[in-house]
């Protein structure tokens, strides 16, 4: 045990786990939290619980899945290419023809809200943690473990986390690209072909007992989701006609 | 007359672009016609299905963020229009400038992201660049 403890690659591993979920459970959390808004706040409680333990549930149920299935070839390609997507997903500004709930909806609407919202945005972060756990089901464990707290407790503080320092999502982003990078050339159908073609690959950096060795996937996969969530928003941008004003029925010059 | 577009981000550091132009209305021949914006964050693109409550709190927030500039201008007993935007900083000034055909923006160097802007006031940096008008910055 203590061994376990002491070994560096553990806490890494750790850390990634914890950052992956504050960045991926922020999104459960948000809706969670702007879901209950709307609602009186007696109910408002009830939905911010409801809503966490469908999280809760879904997560384990699809923990346990994903587990299995990343042993099985070619699923961790899959997944690498799900987590990529999903990380560039966080940097691109949300939809705006999605019909939400209506203000003053009832609990269940909200709750119904929540779920929806739960099944999609646990998924992603079952990929995150699953990929950043390497297959050690401890890591994997306690990454589910941490990520439960975080939605119960975390909704209100990381909607203000989020909202101040926008730079924990970029780095967070970053980081799934990293870890997705890792999972793809980790997938039992290319580790053999890649030791044999592309042996360049892997970089031993004198960082022990730190690390050994990083790969070019993972760099590359940082810094592609880094410009490719770049790209999106730069297009978005540009297609935007009308400024957004909140404040326009509001208007008055004194 | 000259229209102005003044960012405000809600911090105590970034009022100095609005007690600037309380300061300096009198030279003006005709008071500027001052806009003030204040422009949130947008949420991460995997939010889903809470569009309407998520305007809502970016526009509370919003108004939280432009209660001190606002008070400054109402005591001075100037005029000025508020618009709350959402998007990143930088790009959404710039895109007010361009449609409503404002003539200068006056901004803070750093607000509340001081420490998050890495010592350089980023958005500023980021206006600097893009903007077709003149930038006045006020530390």
């Amino acid at each position: 045990m203590i061994e376990y403890l002491s070994n560096p690659v553990f806490w890494i591993g750790l850390g990634q786990i914890i950052i992956v979920n504050i960045v991926l459970s922020g999104d459960n959390a948000v809706v969670i939290a702007l879901a209950a808004r709307s609602l009186p706040p007696h109910q408002q409680k009830q939905a911010i619980i409801w809503g966490s333990v469908a999280a809760i549930v879904m997560r384990v149920i699809l923990t346990i899945l994903a587990v299995e299935m990343l042993k099985m070839p070619y699923l961790k390609l899959v997944g690498a290419v799900l987590l990529f997507w999903i990380a560039v997903q966080l940097l691109v500004p949300g939809e705006d023809g999605e019909d939400g709930i209506k203000s003053g909806g009832n609990l269940w609407t909200a709750i119904r809200t929540i779920l929806i919202a739960d099944l999609v945005m646990s998924l992603d972060n079952v990929i995150g943690v699953a990929a950043a756990a390497k297959g050690d089901n401890v890591l994997l464990m306690l990454g589910l473990a941490i990520s439960i707290p975080l939605i119960i407790f975390g909704s209100t503080i990381i909607l203000k986390l989020m909202d101040r320092y926008p730079m924990i999502i970029t780095g967070g982003a970053a980081l799934l690209g990293w870890v997705a990078g890792e999972m793809l050339i980790t997938d039992p159908i290319l580790v053999d072909w890649i030791a044999a073609n592309m042996s360049w690959m892997h970089i031993h950096v004198p960082l022990a007992p730190l690390v050994s060795e990083i790969s070019w996937a993972q760099i590359l996969g940082a810094a592609l989701v880094i410009v490719a969530g770049k790209v999106m928003v730069a297009r978005a941008g540009h297609a935007e006609e009308k400024v957004v004003d909140l404040a326009a029925d509001e208007q008055r010059s004194k | 007359m000259l229209k102005i577009l003044v960012p405000v981000d809600g911090s105590k550091n970034c009022l100095g672009a609005v007690e600037l132009l309380i300061r300096q209305n009198t030279l003006y021949k005709e008071s500027p016609e001052i806009h003030l914006l204040n422009v949130q964050h947008p949420f991460p693109g995997t939010v889903r299905g809470v569009r309407e409550e998520a305007e809502k709190f970016h526009r509370e927030e919003g108004v939280k963020a432009l209660v001190a500039a606002r008070k400054l201008l109402d005591d001075a007993g100037m005029k000025y229009q508020h618009h709350i935007s959402v998007g990143e900083a930088a790009e959404t000034i710039i895109q007010y400038v361009r449609e409503k055909k404002l003539d200068e923006v006056v901004m803070c160097t750093r607000g509340m992201g001081a420490v998050a802007n890495m010592l350089m006031g980023s958005v500023a940096n980021k206006v600097l660049h893009l903007a077709d008008v003149p930038v006045v910055l006020v530390k």
